[in-house]
């Protein structure tokens, strides 16, 4: 188990209904920390879609997950 | 009747004055405008005038019906010249007739100050001693122009700027493509700072619900094409800016050629294709490029300096299907968020055209206005498109691709026209879309997620598929084209378009 912080930006943090969260988590990676959370919160982005940071670097989606990461979902916006 | 026109040609005024003549009208008064011999000192040979046409003719309209609704006079004419013309021509003719004297003279009074003020037409002197000079005639400018001479010097005071930046400034050329939320601050202080040439590229006319967040813009403004009505305001903003427009969006047959004539260029749309297209030809014509975005209340900001900056498809290599991502329009914003991120971009444009002191490593700026939270990621140049070839390579792959399946959006004003000129009409937005707005004409319903899979009911029809914005239909006719189904087609701007057009026929 690891706990994180998490944070989203655009329409992650509109459909998580937070911009932020601690989680404690039993996924092993980045991935499927995406997949629990996509399914928790209704994402509606695939996570190819997205960046994801871990600790203020991009970072890849196999990365394995340390306790007190703060991990960061980036999807592209286009408004203006 | 009303009637306003701009000539090129020679006014006929015995024709001017048959229009206005009525049983009911007992007074007529006509002004008439020559050019003169002289201006402010030096001897005038003759002068040319140049209008924003589209512009200068709704100013017109309104004037009249300004004047007509002010002093209740119903026959009014007025026709303003452009062109060459030599001293002693007609330049403007106004005539206003009426039951009686009095409200034709006020009516024809109003209707030249307010020409003189408000109508966008520049006037170029050509003097005796040989030379020219262009002269705004209209709005902010007026006689103020000629004896403006820019103040820089809150600027040039910066020990890093200097009359040195200054001349840099000047001879700068600066692209931006979208003069809506993030394009107007951006513009205004470009055009402030005395940037020398400043291209402005907008399809759309404005609207009511741009004016919360797009400042360069007025509420009588509504319907006019926005990249005319910037142009309009950055000159009388600084008069010594050269001004170029864009009316119509670029695209991959001419975006990196247009780029080329730029030293710089901000990508500023709230077209998710859009930046896709600025990245990638801006990475193959070698130009520096500023994208922001936002979302609700918050930004993004990456500078891609030429030279093998990771690029925007280094981050998010494919162009994210139109119904994933959100929009101002679906999603909402506050007015200062893209306020806040255009004004970022300005500031990075002046930090490279200035070359001032900034971070080297390339990274992506997340901004959050709501919590203060200003985040730098890193990018590491060997991740993203270095993996595929490069940033050129990939770009170019991307601009042929995109140049392959060609052009799909088509303008209409009104679906019926559409149908009437053979196309079959497809709605692509979902079946609660289109039961709170239905369409007002025939069409069949395919949701843009099954156009795919349901292509066959489509049959050989040339076919114009829309949405209520123009993107998913957009996507849908580029997937059906890569298909390799022909004569698909998308409405570009969607209804929302169609009805922008309505409210400004109608209004």
């Amino acid at each position: 188990m690891t706990t994180l912080h998490l944070q989203y930006y655009a329409q992650l943090r509109e459909q998580a209904g937070v911009g932020a969260e601690r989680v404690t988590t039993e996924a092993a990676s980045l991935g499927e920390l995406y997949r629990e959370l996509a399914q928790r919160h209704a994402f509606s982005l695939p996570a190819d879609a997205l960046k994801v940071a871990v600790n203020a670097q991009f970072s890849d989606w196999d990365r394995p997950l340390e306790d007190g990461d703060t991990v960061v979902f980036i999807p592209p916006v286009a408004g203006g | 009747m009303k009637r306003f026109a701009i000539a090129a040609d020679v006014i006929d005024t015995d024709a001017l004055r048959a229009e206005l003549q009525d049983g009911g009208n007992g007074g007529f008064c006509v002004f008439e405008g020559w050019v003169r011999n002289r201006n402010e000192g030096r001897a005038v040979d003759g002068l040319e005038y140049e209008a924003y046409a589209e512009l200068a003719q709704s100013e017109g309209e309104r004037i009249l019906a300004e004047a007509g609704a002010l002093h209740g006079v119903d026959d009014l004419c007025c026709v303003h010249r452009t062109g060459h013309l030599k001293v002693g021509e007609l330049a403007v003719w106004i005539g206003a007739a009426s039951a009686h004297r009095d409200e034709a003279f006020r009516a024809c009074r109003y209707v030249i100050d307010a020409l003189k003020h408000r109508l966008p037409v520049w006037k170029k002197e050509h003097y005796l001693e040989g030379d020219t000079a262009w002269v705004a005639c209209h709005h902010a400018h007026g006689e103020h122009s000629r004896t403006f001479a820019p103040d820089y010097t809150r600027q040039t005071r910066l020990r890093e700027v200097g009359t040195e930046g200054q001349a840099r400034l000047a001879a700068a050329r600066v692209l931006v493509l979208g003069a809506g939320g993030l394009g107007s601050p951006a513009l205004t202080y470009l055009a402030g700072a005395g940037v020398g040439t400043l291209g402005i590229v907008d399809g759309d006319r404005l609207e009511a619900s741009n004016l919360h967040r797009q400042t360069l813009y007025d509420a009588r403004d509504v319907g006019l094409p926005k990249a005319t009505l910037a142009a309009r305001r950055l000159a009388a903003l600084n008069p010594s800016v050269t001004l170029r427009t864009w009316t119509e969006p670029l695209h991959a047959g001419n975006a990196a050629d247009v780029f080329a004539d730029f030293d710089l260029v901000l990508e500023c749309t709230d077209d998710m294709r859009n930046r896709y297209l600025s990245n990638d030809a801006a990475v193959v014509a070698g130009i520096p490029l500023i994208l922001a975005s936002v979302y609700q209340y918050e930004g993004q900001l990456q500078v891609v300096e030429a030279g093998g900056t990771p690029c925007l498809r280094c981050l998010w290599p494919r162009e994210p299907a139109a119904d994933a991502i959100g929009s101002c329009a679906a999603n909402g914003v506050l007015g200062p968020t893209p306020g806040v991120l255009g004004a970022m971009q300005a500031m990075e444009a002046l930090k490279i055209l200035l070359d001032l002191p900034r971070p080297r490593e390339p990274a992506l700026l997340l901004v959050d206005l709501l919590q203060h939270d200003l985040r730098r990621l890193p990018i590491d140049p060997a991740t993203g498109c270095a993996e595929h070839g490069g940033c050129a390579a990939v770009a170019r792959k991307a601009l042929a691709e995109a140049q392959r399946i060609g052009d799909v959006d088509r303008r209409f004003t009104r679906l019926d026209e559409a149908a009437a000129a053979g196309y079959r009409l497809v709605d692509v937005r979902d079946a609660e879309e289109i039961a709170t707005h239905p369409a007002d004409c025939a069409t069949l319903h395919i949701p843009a997620a099954q156009i795919a899979e349901r292509a066959a009911a489509l049959g050989e029809d040339r076919c114009l598929l829309f949405c209520a914005t123009g993107r998913r239909s957009r996507d849908a006719a580029e997937r059906l084209r890569r298909q390799g189904r022909g004569e698909t087609y998308s409405l570009l701007g969607g209804l929302a378009a169609l009805d922008t057009e309505r409210a400004r026929t109608h209004s």
